[in-house]
Formats: C-alpha cells, structure tokens, sequence
C-alpha cells in the first residue's frame, strides 16, 4: 500500500482521535462563550480574571473538577453509578462518527446516517435513567424519569422534522443529504421552515436548554437526576450534554442549512466568498493584536493575547491560499453554521422564562408532533405531484 | 386576525428577543470591575470611623463629652478621660475604644459629636484576621484603615 | 386529639402517612403522597423560609410554613433602646426596602409625641420612600423572573435599582440600611443635585419598565406560567389580612396612601391600581403599574419642594407621654404597622411591629392547594416576602 491509500485507511482514525482528544476542550470553550454570551445579554462582563477576558477559564474549571473529591453515597448501586455518566458521553461522541465536516473529512458514510444519530440519542436517555436509579433516591429518580419522559416525546417530533428533511433528500445518508442540496442549489431550510422550526424546538427540548429546562431547573427542588453527582461525574454528564448540543446543532445544519456549503453554492458570482474563513481568521487575529493596545495591568494577558493574535494571522494568511481552499472552506462553513444555531440556543435561554413541565408535554404532544405529520403529509404531497407521480 | 398572526409568527417572543439582542453592545456593560476599578462612594457615605485632629497643631478634635458613647445603640464606644488640674478640670482624652465588629455604621455618634471629632468616613474595605483587630483604639482611629493594595 | 406536649403545635396539613404505606410489604411505590420539605436553603432568594409540601403525586393537597430561621428579637431589642437608638434597627427588618420601615417608625413615634414634621420633611420623606417603593418592585421582579426561569430581567432590574441606591447614598451615606429618617424630621439637608439625579432617574425610568414588559407581559410562557396560578379571591384575601399589591390585585381597591394618607400624600395625585383575578400575573401587572405611579408621585412632589426646616422642635430626650399608638403605612409588600406602648421613660414599654409580610405568607397555604410543584416556587415569589421582616 502506497501513503495515499495509507493515509485512506487511516483518515477516520484520526479523525476520530482528533474528536475525542480535541473535544473536551473544545466543549469547555463552548460552555465559556455561553458565559460570555449570557453576561453580554445581561450588561455584564462575564468571567474576566482568569486569563485575558477569561480565555482561560475553562481549563481552570477542568482542573477544579479533576481534583474534586470523587464522593459516592454509600447506598448507591456502585456499578450503575459508575456507569451512568459515562453512557450519554459514549453515545454523543459515536454520533460524531457520521457528522461529516466536508465532502470527504468524517469518520464513515453510513447510509443510514440520519438513523444512527437519533439512535444514538435514545439510547443517551439511558444514561439519565441510570443515573437516577443509581442515585438510590426518590427525587432524583422521579427527575429522571421526568427528564427522560420529555426526551422521548420530543425525540418523536424530532423524528418528524428529520424526515421531512429527508423526503427532501431522498437519502437516509449525513453526505448524500448535503449533495442533494447542492444538486438542488438551494439550502432545505427555505423548502422547509416548518421543519426546521419544528426541529429546533425539538433540539431545545431534547438538549434540556431552556425554555425546556424544567427537569434541570427545579426538578422536585432538587437539581434532578444530576443531584448526587459531583466533581468529575457531573462534569461528564455536563460534556453530553454540550456534546449532544453539538451533535443536534450539527444534524440541522446538514439537513436544513447545507452542511459545508457556502451559501448559493452554485453561483459562480458569489465565488469571493471562498476567501471568507481567510478574512475572519485575520480578523480576529488582528482584532486580538489590537486588544493587547489595550492597558491591562497583566503581563501575561498581554502575552497570551499576542501569541494568539498572531497565530490567528498566520493561520488566516494560509488559508487565503486558494489550493486550500478545497480543505478548509468545507469545515468552516460547517463550524460557523453550528455555531450560529448554538448561538441562537443561547439567545432563547437568555430571553425566555421555562415551561411547567405539563405545559411542555403539553406542547410536545398536541402542537408539534401533529404539525410535524402534517408537514410531512404535505411535503410527501408536494414531492409526488411536482415529481409527476414517480 | 392580527391576534392570530401574533400567535402563528411568535412576535411576542420575537420582541423579547429583540431586547436582549439589542443589550449585547458593550456600552450598556455595567460592570464595575472591584478591585481593578474602585467605587467612588459618596461624601456622606458611613464607612470607617476616624478621630479627626486638628490640622493646625496636631491636637485631637475630641472634646472627650462622651456623647457618641451615649448615644451608641450598641454601646460600643469607651472614651477615657482625664481632668487636668483636679476633679473639674478640663477633660484631656486618653484613649478612645471603637469595636467596628458590632458597629452598625448608623451614624449616631457621628450625629452626636459636637466638634466634629468623630467622622465616618468613606471607608469600607475594614477585613481583618482576627476578631481583636476589628477593636479599633485611639491610634487605629486616627490612622484609619490601612488595606493592602494587592497588584489586580 | 390526644394529649398535647410542650412544642406541640397545630398543624394546618396532617402530616402522617397513610396506612397502606406504613405496611412491611409497602415499598415507596405505593405512597402516593409524599411529604416535601422546600428546606431553609432555597434556591431562590427570599431568605431562610422553610415549606413543608404535602404532595399527591405532582399535585399541592397542602402546605405549611416554619419560619423563625432569622428571628433576632428586634422588638425585644426595642424596650432596651431609646426611641432615637432604635431607629437604625428597624431598617434590618425589611433589609430590602429599609426607608419604609424608617417612616412607620418615626411617624408612629411623631404621633405619640403630637408632632409632625415641617412641610419640607415630609416632600422629602415622600420622595425617598416612593423611591424604595420603587426599588422594592424591581428588585421583586427580578428576582420572580429568575424563579420562573427568565435570567436576564433580573440583571436588568438591578441596574436600575443601582440608580436608586445611588441616590440614597447621597443623601444618607448608605445604600440599604439607610437610616434615613428621624423622629421629628430629617437629620440630612438634601445635597446639591438631588432634584436633578432624582428627575434624571424619572426621566430615564418609564422605558426601561417598557422593556420589562416587552421581555414579559406579552411573553406566552410568561403568561402560560403565571394566569390562573396563585389566584387569591377578595373574600379571602380580607380575611385572612392580606394588604398591598396582592390585595389590590384580588379587586380590593385599598391602600393606606389614599385611605388614611400620611406624610405628603394627600397632595399628589396618583392612582390605585387593580386587577381583576387575583393571580399571578395580576399581581405582576399591579406591581408594574405602581411603580409608574410612584415615578409619577416623585415627579410631583420633586417639583415643588417647600422651604423650610426639616426638623421640628422636639425636646432633645424623647420622652413621649403615657400611652400607646398604632401607625400603619402602605409598605411595598403591604401594611406596616408599628403599635408603640409608651410608659413615660425615654425607652418604649413595648413596640410591635405588623410586618406585611408575616400576614401576606399565610395566604400560601390557601393559593398553593391543587396546583403543581414548579408552581410552588412562583407563587412564593408572587408574594414577596422578605424573611428579615417575617422573622423580625
């Protein structure tokens, strides 16, 4: 075997280890743009100390949480409670496996793509299960099982959305869905807004994230599920989560919003917007330089700043090379458009007081799943009639 | 119809989302960054007490009327005295107690003193490690409060 | 009923288990009502208060409050103080709005002693405790919209409640325990600019409530979650003694201000708001419309400030006559009413304080019965209390 046919074969692996040992930071850094987020909403600053502007926040609270002491209630069932976070982090990372970044960068084309993360995401509800019942405690269990209640339901309207979407595609699988859009020239989205309404809603709800956040909130007065929880343990069930956030973002940006395309991705027009990952690399890179102007009283924010304004510049000025292009533009577009859906996530915890929880089973049940099987009713409809009845 | 519409396009929820999108420029921050930027307290503000002296020959203000003891409600100002030349000689102040760790800061001594000797001051940052320091004598008083300004 | 020990108490809610769950075969599946403690630690921010839940399922059957965490014994502290010493206590009471409990205080005191204070006094008085009336609301709504999940009204509230404090820092030297207020007028002159950071306040004021409403009144989760929950009827909300806010909000057109004014009041023109069902968002809606009524107040009293001194003549020891004397004002969350035994000496026989709290909270029990257990928390709020004066 010659490199290229080495490098093939070993392409998902490392893929697959770049996810794994990439992500958990990465999860963290998500967790602290939310802080950043949520203190901008709500005219603060956010954690500013630890780091410049707190850019080193997240790995002062990995530190904190590995050196927790590790406290098991000793009437708990010792192997379930082992077991329990480490099932949804499990589940959200092997639904990494079908995300494809670009035309040619995931960990394997499953032509049942779509199939395998919902899949996924059910058998997450098992961790929340366990991890109740581990607990040996009746609220915790009843939070479990309430949290688990309304993860089901909305995996069901979920499900509708998604296969609107891929009535649209013809194909259960993440790759051919994004090919179809770009046959097609025009993102799902503006085919199917129901669909993709319906389908973040469901992702609110399947996420916990407010306004759906009842079972995390104030579950029996408790913290839910999570109560006996502590130290490392919840910091993996706090990565499922923000992985699972990750994932569902991901699955709407492939179905609905084009996966890597850029936008009109036919138009050869508008083909200048291939140098955009280049100029917003240079812009926060040179952004960063201009902040170390600044006065900060700090050194090593200054330098901290520095090094990674300037590593942004360099990395932006590699990317306006156009031979690669083909590489990089896939996954960035990608990454952008997952990060704008996580940012509107944010923008709706922020702004919307949470539902009661029958009033969000209330709303799973009789608002979204119907309007999900109408809209597939008339997307099945509209399909067979412009298609000419094939 | 209009209702209707409202309902159906969620521009009650659009509307809340409005405003909070709109707070997202960095003017509206209103964060104080304490210790880096540090209030200015107003001049009435009740902080530290402080035994003032007088500027002029460095003589305390006090006239040791022992008013302020009096009036605190929680009786925790001592004022010792001593009278030159005899019992009703002129009262010379000796040491002046002031506990900070049960002061309310209510300003009633202050409103008492009648020559203005005891002030309090725009002070607020009174931590100390033990519970003897928050018992401030006549030094401690004139001095006022001497926090360790760490580099933020 | 058995014999009754020491400690024993009535209790509104029968506590025990029933018989099928205390078998040996019974596991906890078969209890089909739990008993929930909501224990002195709370997740939201009303202070030390302990509820008892009885529970069928989701459902409230009953509840019952234990309170007393913060009791300090300020009444006992009273008879150990002179009148002027006990001034800066009753502020802790009610800690978040401290300039109210001043007022009934000192007017209370005022009137065993036959005085009033001079006209520009009581303009003042007006303004600062409108002013708390104000801050009170908002630092209540922030604090219900986090309970009911909205994050953001509350930093937005605090903001504005920053402004009032300011101004309470200028004039008196502190922000919350303000001992603004003397027995006989004011000890403070009002500084340089105070009509002008008081008239900027109220000048900036109406829209920031605008976009409270925006982010909330019309919000369909935020009505969803608080229509036809916690409705309190007129009828029981009298009986019981309910005033302020959750009164008016029950259809009780009643407020001291208007009905036995004090202080400058009878001079301002402003109106009662009502609501119809007594709910939640009734309540949420009466407070809002309060807070433009009291901008309104201080709008018109900052105009036209009389001159004058702020104290009147007083002996210099207060030594009220024999006698006692019950003064009750419109408080934020109700009637504040001081009840003062006098017995001639300089330090009061006996002080007692009606905190409108206390009585408001024992309208949980009859406004939280049939509904669910998230809606426990929102109807705490929607009552307002402040444990400092519940426990005093």
């Amino acid at each position: 075997m010659d490199l290229a046919q080495l490098l093939a074969a070993a392409k998902p692996y490392l893929i697959m280890l770049v996810v794994v040992g990439v992500w958990p930071l990465v999860s963290g850094y998500i967790v602290l743009v939310e802080r950043k987020v949520m203190a901008d909403m709500q005219v603060r600053l956010g954690p500013m100390r630890v780091g410049p502007h707190g850019l080193l926040q997240p790995i002062a609270d990995a530190v904190k949480l590995l050196l927790k002491e590790d406290i098991i209630p000793s009437q708990v069932d010792r192997w379930v409670f082992w077991l329990a976070p480490v099932v949804p982090v499990m589940t959200a990372l092997t639904a990494f496996a079908v995300l494809p970044f670009n035309e040619n960068l995931f960990v394997a084309d499953l032509n049942i793509g779509i199939v395998f993360v919902l899949a996924m995401a059910s058998i997450g509800v098992l961790g929340i299960m366990l991890g109740g019942w581990a607990s040996n405690s009746h609220y915790p269990l009843l939070g479990a099982l309430r949290s688990s209640a309304q993860l089901v339901s909305y995996e069901v309207a979920m499900g509708f959305a998604v296969i609107s979407g891929v009535l649209m595609a013809g194909s259960l699988s993440m790759v051919s869905i994004v090919k179809a859009q770009q046959a097609g020239g025009v993102w799902f989205v503006f085919y199917q807004p129901i669909a993709f309404f319906i389908y973040v809603v469901a992702g609110l709800a399947e996420t916990n994230r407010a306004p759906f956040d009842m079972p995390e909130a104030e579950s029996e007065l408790v913290a839910g599920f999570m109560t006996e929880y502590s130290g490392f343990r919840w910091a993996l069930y706090f990565l499922a989560e923000y992985s699972n956030l990750f994932v569902v973002c991901s699955i709407c940006t492939t179905l609905f919003l084009g996966g890597w395309l850029r936008p009109f991705p036919n138009v050869a027009a508008l083909s200048f917007l291939d140098y955009a990952p280049a100029a917003l690399t240079l812009l926060i890179g040179a952004g960063c330089l201009y902040l170390t102007r600044r006065p900060t009283p700090k050194r090593s924010d200054v330098l901290i700043l520095a090094a990674v304004g300037a590593g942004l510049l360099l990395l932006g000025l590699v990317f306006a090379v156009p031979q690669v292009h083909q590489y990089v533009n896939g996954p960035f577009w990608f990454l952008a458009k997952v990060a704008f859906l996580i940012y509107f996530f944010m923008w709706f915890r922020f702004t919307f007081p949470r539902y009661r929880y029958d009033q969000l089973m209330g709303l799973g049940w009789k608002v979204m799943i119907p309007l999900g099987i109408a809209n597939i009713i008339a997307t099945a409809g509209a399909l067979l009639y412009l298609g000419g009845g094939k | 119809m209009n209702k209707f519409l409202r309902k159906i396009f969620m521009v009650d929820l659009l509307e809340g989302m409005a405003v909070t999108f709109g707070y997202q420029h960095p003017k509206h921050i209103y964060t104080e960054e304490y210790p880096k930027q540090r209030p200015l307290v107003a001049e009435r503000y009740r902080g530290a007490p402080r035994l003032n002296i007088n500027p002029e020959d460095g003589t305390t203000l006090c006239i040791a009327c022992n008013l302020c003891a009096l009036a605190c409600p929680e009786n925790l100002i001592v004022v010792s005295w001593e009278r030159a030349g005899g019992a009703s000689g002129k009262k010379a102040l000796t040491n002046f107690t002031y506990d900070t760790a049960r002061c309310m800061f209510c300003g009633l001594c202050e409103d008492a003193c009648p020559t203005d000797a005891l002030e309090l001051t725009q002070d607020f940052e009174l931590a100390s490690y033990t519970r003897e320091g928050a018992i401030w004598d006549r030094q401690a008083l004139e001095e006022g409060p001497r926090p360790t300004q760490y580099k933020a | 009923m058995g014999s009754r020990e020491p400690g024993d108490r009535e209790r509104t809610i029968d506590l025990r288990m029933p018989e099928h769950t205390q078998t040996a075969e019974a596991t906890f599946l078969d209890a089909n009502e739990i008993v929930l403690n909501m224990g002195p630690q709370h997740p939201s921010t009303h202070g030390v208060l302990r509820v008892i839940l009885k529970l069928d399922g989701e459902k409230v059957m009953g509840s019952e409050c234990v309170i007393g965490y913060l009791h300090r014994g300020v009444e006992k502290i009273a008879e150990n103080r002179t009148y002027v010493q006990f001034n800066p206590y009753v502020d802790r009471m009610d800690y978040v709005a401290a300039v109210s409990n001043g007022l009934g205080y000192c007017e209370a005191v005022e009137k065993l002693m036959n005085t009033t204070a001079p006209p520009r006094a009581q303009y003042v008085r007006v303004i600062l405790t409108e002013l708390n009336r104000i801050a009170s609301h908002l630092l209540w709504l922030g604090t219900h919209a986090l309970d009911i999940g909205a994050l953001t009204p509350l930093f937005y509230t605090f903001r504005e409640r920053e402004e009032i404090l300011k101004i309470f820092e200028n004039y008196c030297g502190a922000r919350l325990t303000t001992h603004a207020f003397r027995i006989g007028g004011l000890q403070y002159e009002t500084y340089d600019g105070f009509e002008k950071q008081v008239k900027a306040f109220c000048d900036d004021f109406p829209k920031k409530v605008d976009e409270y409403e925006t982010l909330l009144t019309g919000n369909r989760i935020w009505v969803g979650r608080t229509k036809n929950v916690g409705v309190l009827t007129a009828e029981d909300a009298i009986q019981l003694g309910v005033t302020g806010p959750m009164l008016r909000a029950s259809g009780v057109k009643w407020d001291i201000r208007k009905s036995l004014p004090y202080a400058a009041y009878p001079d301002f023109d402003f109106e009662i708001p009502t609501g119809p069902n007594g709910d939640t968002f009734d309540r949420y809606v009466v407070r809002m419309e309060e807070m433009r009524q009291s901008r309104r107040i201080i709008m018109q009293a900052v105009e036209k400030i009389p001159d004058g001194p702020i104290m009147a003549k007083i002996p210099k020891v207060i030594k009220p006559p024999v006698g006692e004397y019950y003064h009750s004002i419109e408080a934020p969350k109700g009637e504040l009413g001081y009840l003062i035994i006098s017995d001639n000496s300089t330090q009061p026989y006996r002080v007692r304080v009606r905190p409108p709290s206390f009585v408001n909270l024992q309208a949980l029990d009859c406004m939280v019965r049939g509904h669910l257990i998230a809606d426990v928390v929102a109807i705490i709020g929607t009552i307002d209390i402040v444990l400092g004066e519940v426990d005093r």
